[in-house]
């Protein structure tokens, strides 16, 4: 390390420098590094009995707007139209309380997928991002490496597997291949993935990508309960897992400065409110359930970006650190051949066969070459100026002679 | 000569001899075997019947379709509605003739007039609602029921009119009493939920006359099969969800509600309908809801069993039991509710119970199909669906099958060639035709005599037995004629009969046309298959041949079985209550002449067809009208207006099913006296 200091300290390049410095003076905690924040909210139903699903989802599409996260990073995905239905007592409105006391529709809202878009198929391709050019940015998952995902899910479920509409439904280990190829693509950094529907813990049983934490209403063979119903609009509003998930966000998460984590969420899970047993998965988290409970809750429901570019001491291929390095490297791979070159030119014995057999030196050369100063032409300044005033000297001879000769004789 | 190789090993020859014998004497498989099945049959049938009320066996009800959500509505309809309701009965009340004791005239008699229809209309119109209206006329045992439909329609306001729900208020119940305040009741909500914006299909409003003709008339001209006394309806919408009909025929408070269901034919409304009425009226109201007019249901076994047996019954007839009947047909699911009792509940609270059924059928997306349409209700919250109950229905019906079979296979068989070529009658109940005793000397007869023939096979004779079982059926074709088209004459001029037939019956009983075709009728069948048989034998070349008898009867029951199984799929309870009225059939046949002294022979065939005779369709019919104490005019006047008006089946079951049958069994008994 030393050695590489000092040869970078002796390097012409004053921004390599700055770099470098940048990398080794910012030692920032190791994992919560990221970037941007992403959510897919989806609902998976549709039929106006089914209002609650897409309560809950415009319920959580409320709170991570609240905490931050822009629409332009929100996909949802609503497989009907609620507010529009001729059922609705309350036009073009949606509640998620039976005190109607929030609009969930209101004014501002972006659905990216709607009725018969939100399909087993769409949400496939937006998690892995294998669309068509022509598709919009909207209707993209622009997550990258550095991108916490926030998956939340609801609808009608059973034993590793969600409804979708009425004609299809997502299986568990589908959603995982998604996940593992969310990952190999460097698609997130760090995923939650939440789901409420009848036996929801079985659909992230077959996870296997690293850095997810999963967590679901309710066990095998459990259903997962609405909570109240609104006597007005005559259905159901949220389900019970849902509703105290957002009870917690609502009343504990007031702002993005928030440093509640994961695990003060999900130790407020009470299964006698809940009425079933709510599950959390944090094996594929690295560090497990100690470091996964740390993560706070804006790490993936708001939208907070540290200031840092990258983190200084991933490793991985692509990081900072290894492409510095890697500058480095050539840096002092191209003062050994200048230093080479020097030589060369100084002694002019080289041979040619030496040049013939490099190639890369001849360019280099030829290179040199070029952006020697070379003379033009041959004659020189002093017989042009010469020659210049001769003739303007004749020009006024011959004018001078023009005027006295052909002076008219008065 | 047997059949088979040459050169059989010896263990082989000694089972193919077993086999043999058996096949040289079948009278066990044969003979006794179908009895006893048939008997198994027809007592495990009863049995299978009779423990379905039982916890195990039936079910509680449960909603099946999502969508209906009953009960999770607040319904709003009460405070100033009852002005409006008040207002408009007062409106009505004022077109009604009122009481007057010398001229005869009761305000419960009050008839749909024009005046009446016309303030219907206004009010109709008033609230905002489009208006129309449909004159009918039916003709039936001569009598004339003419009347006009008045309908409204309110527009789902941001729905697409593809389908709708329908409100029935008829002028007078089912039971022909006056339905003011249903009436009423039904404009009262047409202008409120008029108001309302959250309706996803059209609610048509129906005010027909009567619970008879009215919706019938509407409703085929809502699908533009109406006959051609009857107007198309000049307005319509989409296709039908489902409908409900209000019937609150008194002016006090009353108690609970009584939901009716059964359709023409046994047809039933989905249980899912029936159900959400139920919960609305006595999960959200707290109204108590009653089913087959079963006014104290404690739960218990008996009751359970008679609620069931009720249920039956009705289906079983197939005639329509309210307004809603005629929607069946058209797999339109309705059901009619009518306040029963002196209670505290007012008319809001059947506006509310009918706002909330409103609002749940609203909620529907598809058609009402999830849960049962085959179903014998024995407590407004319990249930047997098809599944379980359809075996009872079988098992009665197979009977017939079973020994239909059974004698096709023994004509095949030539058992007893020593004694000649015979039927034998066989074990049967002892109050039946044959006696168990002489069965068994006869058995022991058989038994005496070693039977060598040589080929055991016989060639089957059916031109007889074909011919006649056949003819017998289409002969059937003149009572159920005759019935359904006897004109119920009163004066030289057909009356024209304005609405209801029940008190036109009790005004003139004097001219029984019916009564007396009955009485005709059972004096022909007493008559006619001694005369059948009695004519067969002595004609010398129609004689029948032994076998022949018990082809007649094998023929018969393969009908009446094939028929009864078909029939128990749709209507259960007529197939149980045939097949229990037919199960002396599988037991009588001709008595043998060889076998039985003539003494006997004519006392036991003479006995069989007394009994026989206690059992035929119109004996029945006669013994059901002195038990239940309505005339047997009513009930095939009613008869033959369900086959002219509503399409009823019933008819052809009885004189095409089990008549030509029993006129089969009492043929063969016939035939033993000659």
């Amino acid at each position: 390390m030393s050695s590489l200091f000092n040869l970078l300290l002796r390097a012409p390049s004053l921004i390599l420098i700055l770099l470098l410095l940048l990398c080794v003076l910012l030692p920032t905690p190791v994992s919560s590094e990221h970037t941007s924040n992403w959510a897919v909210l989806v609902s998976t139903s549709r039929f106006w009995f089914n209002y609650r699903h897409l309560a809950n989802v415009l319920s959580l599409y409320r709170t991570v707007k609240r905490l931050g996260i822009p629409d332009s990073q929100i996909i949802l995905m609503l497989p009907d139209d609620m507010a529009c239905n001729p059922r609705n007592a309350f036009p073009g409105t949606v509640y998620s309380n039976a005190d109607r006391a929030v609009d969930l529709y209101g004014d501002n809202i972006e659905v990216d997928y709607r009725g018969y878009e939100v399909t087993v198929e769409n949400f496939l391709r937006l998690l892995t991002d294998r669309l068509d050019e022509d598709v919009p940015r909207s209707k993209r998952l622009g997550s990258d490496a550095g991108s916490n995902v926030l998956v939340y899910m609801t609808g009608h479920g059973g034993d590793q597997f969600l409804k979708f509409q009425d004609a299809e439904e997502i299986g568990a280990w589908d959603l995982a291949d998604a996940f593992g190829q969310m990952w190999e693509k460097k698609r997130y950094h760090e995923l939650l993935f939440m789901i409420d529907t009848c036996q929801a813990n079985t659909m992230y049983t077959h996870f296997y990508s690293p850095n997810i934490v999963a967590t679901g209403s309710s066990a095998l063979d459990q259903s997962s309960y609405s909570h109240h119903a609104d006597n007005d609009i005559g259905v159901a509003v949220i389900d019970r897992w849902t509703y105290y998930v957002l009870e917690f966000l609502e009343s504990q998460v007031t702002s993005t400065n928030s440093k509640l984590t994961l695990g003060d969420l999900f130790d407020s899970y009470d299964e006698a409110k809940i009425h079933s047993q709510p599950g959390v998965r944090w094996d594929l988290f690295p560090g497990g359930e100690q470091e996964g409970r740390l993560r706070t809750l804006v790490d993936f429901f708001g939208n907070v970006q540290n200031i840092e570019v990258e983190n200084a001491n991933a490793s991985d291929p692509g990081s900072l650190k290894e492409d510095l390095l890697e500058i480095a490297r050539l840096v002092e791979k191209w003062r050994v051949r200048d230093q080479e070159y020097l030589l060369a030119t100084r002694n002019d014995t080289s041979d040619m066969a030496d040049h013939l057999s490099e190639p890369a030196k001849v360019s280099y050369n030829a290179h040199k070459d070029t952006v020697q100063v070379t003379r033009m032409v041959k004659e020189t300044p002093w017989e042009k100026r010469a020659l210049g005033a001769s003739a303007l000297l004749a020009c006024a001879a011959a004018w001078f002679a023009g005027s006295i000769l052909g002076q008219p004789s008065a | 000569m047997p059949i088979g190789p040459p050169f059989t090993p010896d263990y082989r020859k000694g089972q193919l001899t077993a086999i043999r014998k058996l096949r040289k004497n079948p009278r066990v498989l044969f003979v006794r075997l179908p009895y006893i099945l048939s008997l198994v049959c027809i007592v495990a049938g009863i049995a299978w019947l009779l423990l379905l009320p039982l916890d195990e066996y039936s079910r509680r009800t449960y909603i099946s379709e999502n969508a209906l959500l009953p009960g999770q509505v607040h319904a709003y309809f009460s405070g100033s509605e009852q002005h409006v309701f008040r207002g408009y009965k007062q409106e009505l009340e004022g077109l009604i003739p009122g009481e007057d004791q010398e001229k005869g005239v009761s305000k419960a008699d009050a008839q749909f007039t024009s005046e009446v229809s016309n303030k219907v209309q206004s009010i109709l119109s008033a609230a905002g609602l489009k208006v129309a209206t449909q004159a009918y006329e039916y003709t039936s045992s001569g009598i004339t029921h003419q009347g006009e439909n008045t309908y409204a329609i309110i527009r789902a306001p941001r729905g697409d009119a593809t389908e709708a729900i329908v409100l029935v208020a008829a002028w007078r119940t089912a039971d022909d009493e006056l339905n003011l305040n249903g009436v009423t009741l039904a404009l009262t909500l047409a202008r409120y939920f008029k108001r309302w914006s959250l309706w996803s299909k059209d609610i048509i409003f129906l005010f027909p006359p009567d619970s008879k003709t009215g919706t019938q008339a509407w409703i085929d001209a809502y699908h533009d099969m109406q006959p051609a006394s009857v107007q198309p309806l000049p307005l319509k919408s989409g296709a039908l969800q489902g409908g409900v009909a209000m019937e609150y025929p008194f002016d006090h408070r009353f108690e609970s509600l009584h939901i009716s269901y059964d359709g023409v034919n046994g047809q039933l409304p989905n249980l899912d309908l029936f159900n959400t009425a139920v919960s609305i009226a006595s999960g959200q109201m707290g109204i108590g809801a009653n089913l087959q007019e079963m006014w104290n249901h404690n739960d218990s076994y008996e009751m359970r069993l008679q609620t069931m047996l009720r249920g039956m019954v009705k289906q079983g007839f197939g005639y329509a039991t309210g307004a809603h009947s005629s929607f069946m047909p058209y797999h339109i699911d309705a059901i009619t509710l009518k306040t029963k009792g002196e209670g505290w509940q007012d008319e809001m609270a059947l506006g509310r119970t009918v706002e909330g059924l409103c609002r749940s059928l609203n909620n529907l997306l598809e058609h009402l199909h999830q849960s049962f349409f085959f179903y014998l209700l024995m407590q407004t919250n319990r249930f047997v669906s098809i599944g379980t109950y359809l075996p009872s229905a079988m098992l009665i019906a197979g009977n017939f099958t079973i020994m239909a079979i059974a004698l096709w296979m023994r004509t095949g068989f030539d058992m007893d060639t020593q004694s000649g070529p015979t039927a034998v009658s066989t074990s049967a109940p002892k109050e039946k035709t044959s006696s168990s005793s002489e069965a068994r000397s006869s058995k022991e007869k058989e038994s005496a005599t070693p039977s060598p023939e040589p080929s055991g096979i016989m060639e089957r004779q059916l031109a007889l037995p074909l011919t006649l079982v056949g003819g017998l059926h289409l002969l059937g074709l003149v009572p159920l004629y005759v019935f359904n088209n006897l004109s119920y004459k009163v004066s030289p001029i057909p009356q024209v009969q304005q609405l209801n037939s029940m008190t036109f019956l009790s005004i003139s009983n004097k001219q029984q046309h019916y009564t007396m075709a009955t009485y005709i009728c059972i004096a022909a069948n007493a008559i006619l298959p001694t005369l059948l048989a009695a004519v067969l034998s002595s004609l010398g070349f129609t004689t029948p041949k032994p076998q022949q008898y018990l082809l007649i009867k094998s023929f018969s029951l393969l009908l009446l079985g094939l028929f009864l199984s078909t029939l128990a799929t749709l209507n259960f309870s007529l197939s149980f209550m045939i097949g229990l009225l037919c199960a002396p059939l599988t037991f009588v046949s001709r008595l043998n002449p060889q076998t039985t002294s003539v003494g006997l022979r004519y006392a036991l065939s003479t006995i069989g067809l007394l009994v026989l005779n206690l059992l035929s369709p119109p004996v029945v019919l006669l013994g059901l009208c002195w038990y239940t104490g309505v005339s047997v005019e009513h009930v095939l006047t009613q008869a033959a207006f369900g086959w002219d008006v509503w399409g009823m089946w019933t008819q052809v079951v009885v004189w095409c099913v089990w008549w030509p049958a029993w006129i089969s069994g009492c043929a063969l008994l016939g035939f033993s006296l000659f």
